[in-house]
């Protein structure tokens, strides 16, 4: 499916988003079951449980060491759970290389940014698509005929993407010298140019000013509405995962405390005391 | 001075120009966007169709003759289109500012009282819709891109594409409907308002002015014949759609001559996709070019050594030589071969770095540019001229021809211009271009055009013995110190601003005992030395405010002065006090138009403290201010703003502040 194409499927989904009965109805994506991940004697992760419906944003919130990142490591075939099931798409996962999981449509950004910093936007961003070439190291390095085709095909799609986050000014700049801000929004770009069913966002707005995020929220919003694309994403900015998300499930020292609607999670005694009443 | 009629028939209206276009330059490009990276071409008779299409769709909608159409995007093809298919059914389009905050947008829309808005994108449509409950005679909205639109109520909305579509299918199942919009097209004339372009309003409300057909095709022809304009000429549409200038210069001129106007991809990539296209014919108020030479100074701050030497030495010989070889004045032959190798190994480059290499004409108007700047492009070869004109004239009202090029004036009375000056130093003119009227407002019209069809433009001016125009300033902003000398602001302002790390300033003095100013610093040239000199800073407040950016401003002022003094009208209006604002002035903050020029007024008002500040001899000044950020809330900073008292020359002094 091509990423523009997607919209139009896509919009249904979102209209029917509106209420909390029809989420729940949904047909879910992913589903974890019963997780555990230990390092050794540490529990990252213990015994956690929840699904990801399709179509929906799905915020994971927690206290710092809550397990966040190392649940999207597991999701992204990272790391693998000692115990416990995922599937994606209806199908048991066995255990996986990340770049299989990314190849069965799920895609990611980091909590620190992990762009190429000497390239420019534009080949940050074919480098996404990477895994969607099909001619062979030989005919990359000629560079001609059906290769070349290729290229101008996904440079194509590439380009899509660039005018859907609004980066055209920044397509030749090397990434190093772009302002944080913006990296964070060419590794959005690398993410969807995967075309991916799920996209694990890990803190894609930390270190943002105010500007930024309302920028950044609009885009995670325009990515799931437009392109139909499932969002899991970890947020400390509670304002912004209350504003995002359908649904929130809430991590603390591993374990899962909370799940449901934003207001719901917002209003739980366990929460306030593990994570938002430590915090403000 | 013979006065040109009207153009034949056929050619007397946009949509009339268009059906000839498409015939006689069919193959040739009309109009270019750059979407996904690729520039798109659409040639005279592809365009003619696309006009058509929509035309007969808006036509389908119920857009009548007479209807007013609100325009709202940047430069899109879509929305030039919708100029002429709006023209094509007698309706008229009403381009308005596209960054203008919704409650701007309800006056003109209101005024004009648009039954349809075409605008760009959903940032417009909300913007529409929030002030939908004001806007009673607004029925249908037509936007161009769809993203994040579709779950939108239909019931007004209508996708650009969606209302060709249905245009086309009408257009080729029912031949009345063609037969109509034939008829329409036909039945246009001259005399027709062509277009209403809003005034930025410097003071109080926007005026509509109203220009006809007359009016613009005949600007356009004048302007065309004057520069030579053809269909092989090609420029950069990057301006507001709803200012005068682009109206004319991507719209009326490119129709008339046939030449090509090429869209950007988006704003931030005006500079990467005037570099692309190389436009041979150029249009920028002063501001464009003033930061395109700053880029290009500061990227050369960071070459290596041998670079800069050639580039230093090499501006030197266009400095001394490069404006006389472009006038055709006589150049010793020395200089002649030094200019050329200095062509090959940095003008050339540099051209082409600034998108210029190809500029046969360029002009800058709006504002005065600094004679440096002038200087600089001038001397590259760069064919650079000022023209003065306004909404009123369609553009038109001075210029300077080939060959009589100086920074200080903006030239001769266009063709078929006069021009006179009034007892009160007043500028007049009457052209073709003067405009109909005041949408809706009499009393102004009549307070602006006599009844001979004089127009007055609000500026204050003189002929040189050269016959070349100069103006000095508004002539309601030209003032007195108590003491009877003359003060004129802008003139002040503008020697002020020619600095770099100036970007604006305010000067005071009218009805007081002397001249004080307000200044911004420009953050990028003050950012740009305070890094090169090791200076941190966390905001635009803090640098504003440092005491080594003050000195230095000090000496800009003090330069100023020394200037001033050399001139005896103006001796006397030389500043003795200024302060550094603590915030950017801002057109979001109502302290500038929408074209950025100072609102005098209003800034008077608002920091009322730090004027009296400027007046009572105080060492600085506590003062608080209402910012608006872009989303519209709104907030406060605070900050105490220092103030410093500056040398002054007499005239008995100059000779001693000259060495």
């Amino acid at each position: 499916m091509s990423v523009m194409e997607a919209g139009t499927p896509a919009a249904g989904i979102r209209g029917a988003a509106a209420t909390s009965a029809e989420t729940a109805a949904r047909e879910t994506l992913l589903s974890v079951e019963n997780i555990t991940l230990s390092f050794g004697g540490v529990h990252a992760i213990r015994n956690v449980s929840f699904e990801i419906a399709k179509g929906e944003i799905r915020a994971i919130i927690g206290p710092n060491g809550a397990g966040k990142t190392s649940m999207l490591n597991v999701i992204n075939g990272f790391y693998h759970p000692q115990e416990g099931l995922i599937s994606f798409r209806g199908q048991e996962r066995r255990r996986m290389k990340p770049y299989e999981a990314a190849n069965q449509g799920i895609a990611r950004t980091f909590q620190n940014v992990a762009l190429f910093r000497g390239m420019t936007t534009l080949d940050n961003i074919m480098a996404g698509r990477t895994l969607k070439m099909h001619r062979g190291f030989f005919w990359q390095c000629l560079h001609w005929g059906p290769a070349l085709k290729e290229e101008v095909e996904h440079r194509h799609k590439v380009e899509e993407i660039i005018d859907f986050l609004e980066i055209q000014a920044i397509r030749k700049t090397p990434v190093g010298r772009l302002p944080y801000g913006l990296q964070k929004r060419v590794e959005l770009a690398r993410a969807l140019a995967m075309e991916p069913d799920l996209l694990l966002l890990d803190e894609p707005m930390a270190g943002m000013n105010l500007e930024e995020k309302e920028d950044m929220s609009r885009f995670i919003l325009d990515v799931n509405q437009q392109l139909g694309t499932t969002i899991a994403l970890i947020e400390h900015d509670i304002g912004v995962v209350m504003d995002l998300s359908d649904r929130v499930v809430v991590l603390d020292h591993g374990e899962k405390i909370a799940d449901g609607m934003p207001a719901d999670v917002q209003a739980n005694k366990a929460v306030i005391e593990a994570y938002l009443g430590v915090e403000h | 001075m013979t006065q040109t009629v009207a153009p034949a028939g056929g050619e007397d209206t946009f949509p009339k120009l268009l059906i000839r276009n498409a015939g006689i330059w069919a193959d040739r490009p009309a109009i270019r966007e750059k979407d996904l990276g690729i520039w798109q071409t659409w040639t005279w008779a592809e365009v003619l169709d696309e006009v058509r299409a929509f035309a007969a769709g808006l036509a389908e909608l119920g857009l009548k003759r007479g209807d007013k159409v609100a325009i709202v995007g940047s430069n899109r093809p879509r929305l030039y289109w919708t100029m002429c298919a709006a023209q094509s059914l007698g309706a008229v389009p009403v381009p308005v500012y596209q960054d203008a905050v919704a409650a701007e947008m309800t006056f003109v829309l209101q005024h004009a009282g648009a039954r349809f808005a075409v605008v760009q994108d959903q940032e417009q449509v909300d913007k529409l819709l929030s002030i939908s409950d004001d806007l009673t005679d607004l029925e249908r909205i037509v936007y161009d891109e769809e993203r994040g639109l579709k779950d939108y109520d239909h019931s007004r909305l209508h996708p650009f594409a969606a209302v060709q579509e249905t245009g086309r299918k009408t257009l080729a199942s029912n031949p009345q409907a063609a037969a109509d919009l034939d008829a329409s097209i036909a039945a246009g004339k001259g005399s027709d308002i062509a277009v209403i372009l809003y005034t930025s309003g410097t003071t109080g409300q926007p005026k509509g002015v109203m220009l006809s057909f007359d009016n613009t095709v005949i600007s356009a022809k004048l302007a065309c014949e004057f520069d030579n304009l053809t269909q092989t000429d090609e420029v950069l549409a990057y301006l507001p759609m709803a200012w005068v200038g682009d109206h004319i210069f991507s719209y009326a001129e490119s129709y008339w001559s046939g030449f090509c106007v090429a869209c950007p991809e988006s704003p931030e990539t005006m500079l990467q996709d005037l570099r692309e296209i190389g436009p041979t014919y150029f249009f920028s108020p002063p501001r464009i070019f003033e930061n395109l030479l700053t880029t290009v100074m500061i990227r050369m701050e960071d070459a290596g050594p041998l670079k800069k030497k050639m580039f230093h030495y090499f501006l030197g010989v266009a400095r001394r030589a490069g404006e006389k070889i472009l006038n055709g004045e006589p150049v010793a032959f020395s200089d002649r071969v030094l200019y050329a190798i200095g062509g090959f190994l940095v003008y050339g480059p540099l051209k082409n770095v600034l998108g210029m290499s190809r500029m046969r004409v360029g002009y800058t108007a709006g504002e005065a540019i600094g004679p440096e700047i002038f200087r600089f492009y001038r001397s590259l070869g760069l064919n650079l001229k000022q023209l003065y004109g306004q909404t009123e004239a369609s553009v038109f009202v001075t210029v300077q021809p080939d060959g009589e090029i100086r920074a200080d004036t903006v030239g001769k009375p266009a063709p078929e211009v006069e021009i006179k000056i009034d007892d009160s130093g007043e500028v007049l003119y009457r052209s073709p271009g003067v405009f109909v009227g005041y949408y809706k407002n009499e009393e102004a019209t009549r307070a602006t055009k006599t009844a001979e069809g004089w127009v007055h433009t609000g500026d204050a001016g003189f002929f040189d013995n050269e016959g070349h125009l100069r103006i000095i300033d508004r002539a309601k902003d030209v003032g007195h110190l108590t003491d009877n000398t003359l003060f004129a602001p802008k003139y002040i302002e503008n020697k002020l601003k020619f600095f770099p790390n100036i970007k604006e300033a305010v000067a005071f003095g009218h009805e007081r005992a002397f001249v004080a100013v307000m200044l911004n610093i420009d953050l990028t040239a003050v950012g740009s030395w305070a890094e090169r000199n090791n200076i941190s800073y966390a905001s635009y407040q803090e640098l504003a405010g440092l005491p080594k950016v003050y000195e230095m401003l000090e000496e800009h002022v003090v330069e100023v002065n020394r200037d001033l003094s050399t001139e005896p009208r103006v001796a006397g209006s030389q500043i003795h006090r200024f302060l550094v604002l603590h915030k950017e002035l801002d057109a979001d903050d109502g302290e500038l138009t929408r074209t950025q020029k100072v609102r005098r007024s209003y800034i008077a008002e608002k920091y009322e403290p730090l004027i009296t500040a400027l007046y009572d001899g105080s060492k600085e000044q506590d003062i608080a201010t209402e910012v608006t950020f872009e989303d519209g809330r709104k907030g406060e900073i605070k900050a105490c703003v220092k103030i410093v008292d500056v040398q002054t020359f007499g005239i008995e002094t100059q000779q001693e502040a000259a060495e």
